[in-house]
């Protein structure tokens, strides 16, 4: 009995070092961690902050300045409709207790997932009851078509979202009304403007000039490969890659003494800039998340035996919470390269097939018969512009422009949920609003990759049209 | 020379100081047999199966003895020995026992020891200090036993030890079927010690069939209880966790689930409850307060308190069996609630097992609270670190 206790004490103790020290704290995990956080578990003071025993007010003011760390800018782009600036006004203060929208957690708390609905959310859909159902907010009362809906429907029926309605407020809908579905072959703007970009090849090499020890060289298809990619267009040679702690003037017999087989992602992150603080945002690149806290260090021999466990740097498809494909192995890790062909640099693999090598879900494997892939063949076969075909790239990393350049987005869950964040920036290049509400809107048009017409009917356009024409008058 | 009493309380002495577990009613008795033996040694009293009388009411210089020969000089309406022992033993045990220990104590055989446990409960334990005294108590005992020719003394000694049947307990490695007849023949030699010891069983005969009426009472309350409790620890290991409604608003369910201040609230009521309820095992185990030891009703009570623990472990956590630490704390305390239930149950329903054994029942029982121990000592750790996360993360 001694014993028993006595072990259970030295079991507590350790568990307390674990806290309050380090240590591996995943048992302490009261439930699990939503599918956005469970990559970052290790890392608890990414959330929590390190303010050990602070009075519960406290703790909640960290945790939601914490969550704005990394999600401030997101809403910001997303016009915030339910900003936190907004709700801070004192003339707001009558909302505070009814849904207090100056902070996350009354709608999002971790490890509750009994609770936790789609895009995280821990209180019932119905939650715009809270302040719209009184006063001059009772939206019944101030939009007769409104009043024999229930609230429940308000953010699931592809009309309203909390935060981002860029692509469902009235007067967006207004300017949309009536669009005709455009003429095909329709092309996605951006996409035509980057892919019909100007490429210099003035400083493009050759595979005679490529500087790599003789086993490299010898790597089958790799030369091949190399010489036919935009890193040899753009003179790019393999030192760059495989001896970047090399001095960049460099002779090439130093050069190749710095030489590695394997090189890391920030070697690709040094010159892709944009695309790593982009990658870094989404689910597959998270981990090296500026934000994320880092391992609570110990000196010495302390921190081998007591120390955080460390963060892995890349997430690996057995991490992944969707369904994956059986032969995906679940050891292997998201980098540049996962999808990225290592010396072919191929961008097209990188749209699609590298998507479809992982990922197994309904969504996935109906592209592979849906109009879309259509659009996709016949665009690599050069029957159809450039531009006019949809992967699995196009709608989750659109291109996007910035000061006047057109790059691709590699947070591929920067307009994934709620789904009408993909709006704007990707469906109305090829359909119109009312086509687009109603298919994003349809769970079963999604699953099958959108073959066929949607089953869903969005009243959002008619309604605002009603209301334009006669503001006093019920809509229809 | 050690009274009577002083010899009866050093036997019942055990190693750690406490005393032998001799039921209450039956080391009363023999307490007051003990002091009257010692009056008529002394030759102030004698006693024939009509009366009680005394025959020299000088006092014998022993003022325990003394007070209570002017007690029986005193009083007429008390006549007989087996009267007498009721007297005594009703309202003069407790000050026989302390007057005979702090003679003890004076004399350097025991020493009286004042302990506490957990800083709260206060007890007295009388260590030895001296063993030879007991050795020589022993010793005669034995001595008579192995058929040697018994002075009257032993024999009334030995008739009065028998009577408090605690002569196993003293002398393990005696074969009951050889002692039994020697005790009954040395019983038959001695007037005194045989008139008392028959008076002390007869009283006795009567206090334990009360007593088994109060403990048939019990053990159908313990029963109804422990049934209940085993059922609402099943409950909640097999029930599916309760939701919450799916509408917006202040839902009791809700609250009670997931607002942290009404969980604060349920866990710190299950804490206490828990306390409450190892405090009392405690207090029965260690008889460390009187008024508790040997209570059925304070039996019952931890029984109860477990029950309330059940409800609030329900109200903290809707059936839900959480995770990782947590999962492994409602193990552990499911583990203690049905262990402790089950043991009540075996207990409780022991007359009703007819067909088992009762040597199987008490080992049941003993693996029961084995569990009930074992499955508590890592409670305290896990409370502890489920209590710290909380206010930490």
């Amino acid at each position: 009995m001694q014993a028993v206790l006595g072990l259970t004490l030295l079991g507590a103790a350790y568990v307390v070092v674990t806290m309050t020290v380090a240590g591996d704290r995943r048992m302490l995990l009261s439930g699990e961690t939503t599918h956005a956080h469970h990559q970052l578990e290790m890392a608890c003071e990414t959330c929590h902050g390190r303010s050990v025993f602070a009075d519960a007010k406290a703790a909640q003011k960290a945790l939601n300045k914490n969550c704005r760390k990394c999600h401030e800018d997101e809403l910001k782009a997303a016009k915030d409709s339910h900003s936190r600036k907004r709700f801070r006004n004192p003339r707001m203060a009558e909302y505070w207790d009814k849904l207090d929208a100056r902070q996350c957690t009354p709608c999002h708390i971790e490890h509750r997932p009994e609770i936790t609905r789609e895009s995280a959310v821990t209180v019932a859909m119905d939650f715009c009851v809270a302040c719209h159902s009184q006063g001059e907010q009772d939206i019944r009362t101030t939009r007769a078509s409104h009043a024999g809906l229930g609230f429940e429907t308000c953010a699931t029926a592809g009309c309203h979202n909390f935060h981002d309605n860029r692509a469902l407020f009235e007067d967006f809908l207004l300017g949309h009304a009536g669009q005709p579905e455009p003429t095909r072959p329709a092309v996605h703007g951006l996409t035509a403007r980057y892919r019909a970009r100007p490429v210099s090849t003035d400083k493009a090499l050759q595979p005679g000039d490529a500087v790599a020890p003789p086993d490299a060289l010898a790597e089958p298809g790799a030369l091949q490969h190399w010489a036919g990619s935009g890193h040899a267009r753009a003179g790019v040679n393999c030192t760059a890659c495989h001896a970047a702690d090399a001095a960049k003037d460099a002779p090439s017999s130093q050069a190749l003494a710095h030489w590695i087989d394997a090189p890391p992602m920030r070697v690709c992150m040094e010159c892709h800039k944009p695309q790593a603080k982009t990658f870094v945002l989404g689910r597959h690149g998270m981990r090296q998340h500026p934000g994320i806290a880092k391992p609570r260090d110990l000196p010495g021999w302390m921190g081998r035996w007591l120390g955080d466990p460390g963060l892995p740097v890349r997430m690996t498809v057995g991490e992944a919470r969707l369904p994956m494909r059986a032969d995906a192995h679940p050891a292997m890790a998201v980098d540049c390269a996962s999808c990225h062909t290592e010396h072919a640099l191929d961008t097209a693999h990188a749209a699609l097939e590298a998507c479809a090598s992982c990922h197994d879900d309904a969504h996935t494997r109906s592209y592979f018969d849906s109009p879309h892939h259509v659009l996709w063949q016949r665009e690599q076969a050069g029957e159809a512009p450039p531009g006019s075909s949809v992967s699995c790239a196009s709608c989750h990393m659109p291109k996007l422009e910035h000061r006047k350049k057109v790059r691709t987005t590699h947070n591929q869950n920067d307009n994934l949920r709620p789904n009408e964040k993909m709006i704007r920036s990707v469906c109305l290049d090829c359909h119109s609003l009312g086509f687009s509400l109603e298919a994003l809107a349809d769970p079963k048009l999604i699953r099958n990759n959108f073959t066929g017409p949607p089953g869903v009917r969005v009243h959002s356009i008619d309604w605002a049209i009603a209301r334009s024409r006669n503001p006093e008058a019920p809509e229809d | 020379m050690l009274t009577f009493t002083e010899e009866l309380l050093l036997l019942l002495g055990d190693e750690e100081g406490l005393f032998l577990p001799v039921k209450e009613h039956a080391f009363e008795c023999a307490l007051a047999g003990a002091i009257l033996m010692d009056l008529a040694f002394a030759f102030r009293i004698d006693t024939d199966l009509q009366a009680l009388v005394v025959t020299d009411p000088v006092p014998t210089g022993n003022p325990m003895l003394d007070r209570v020969l002017e007690k029986i000089s005193a009083r007429t309406d008390v006549t007989d020995a087996p009267a007498w022992i009721r007297v005594l033993a009703t309202e003069d045990a407790a000050l026989i026992r302390e007057q005979a220990l702090d003679s003890l104590v004076d004399r350097r055989i025991l020493k009286r020891q004042h302990n506490r446990f957990l800083g709260i409960f206060r007890s007295v334990s009388y260590p030895t200090l001296d063993e030879a005294p007991l050795q020589a108590v022993k010793s005669r005992i034995e001595d008579v036993v192995s058929d040697e020719i018994p002075d009257p003394r032993d024999v009334a000694l030995i008739s009065l030890v028998d009577a408090c049947q605690i002569l196993p307990d003293l002398f393990p490695e005696w074969e009951a079927k050889q002692t039994a007849s020697r005790l009954e023949l040395l019983r038959r030699m001695d007037l005194i010690g045989r008139e008392l010891t028959g008076a002390i069983s007869e009283i006795q005969d009567q206090i334990i069939r009360a007593a088994r009426a109060q403990a048939a009472r019990f053990k159908k309350s313990l029963l109804t209880l422990a049934l209940v409790a085993s059922a609402a620890v099943i409950a909640t290991v097999l029930m599916p966790g309760i939701g919450v409604p799916d509408r917006y608003g202040p839902s009791l369910p809700a609250q009670l689930w997931f607002d942290g201040t009404w969980k604060q609230f349920s866990g710190y009521l299950l804490l206490a409850l828990s306390v409450a309820g190892l405090m009392i095992a405690i207090a029965l185990k260690k008889q460390l307060l009187a008024w508790i030891s040997g209570s059925h009703r304070w039996r019952l009570s931890h029984l109860v308190l477990g029950i309330a623990c059940v409800f609030v472990l329900f109200m903290h956590t809707g059936f839900r069996l959480g995770d990782n630490l947590n999962a492994a704390l409602m193990a552990t305390y499911l583990t203690v609630l049905l262990s402790g239930a089950l043991t009540g149950v075996v207990v409780g329903g022991a007359p009703h097992f007819r067909q088992i054994s009762l040597s199987r029942v008490f080992a049941a029982r003993r693996i029961l609270i084995w569990v009930h121990a074992l499955a508590l000592c890592p409670l305290p750790a896990l409370l502890i670190v489920h209590i710290l996360s909380v206010y930490l993360y």
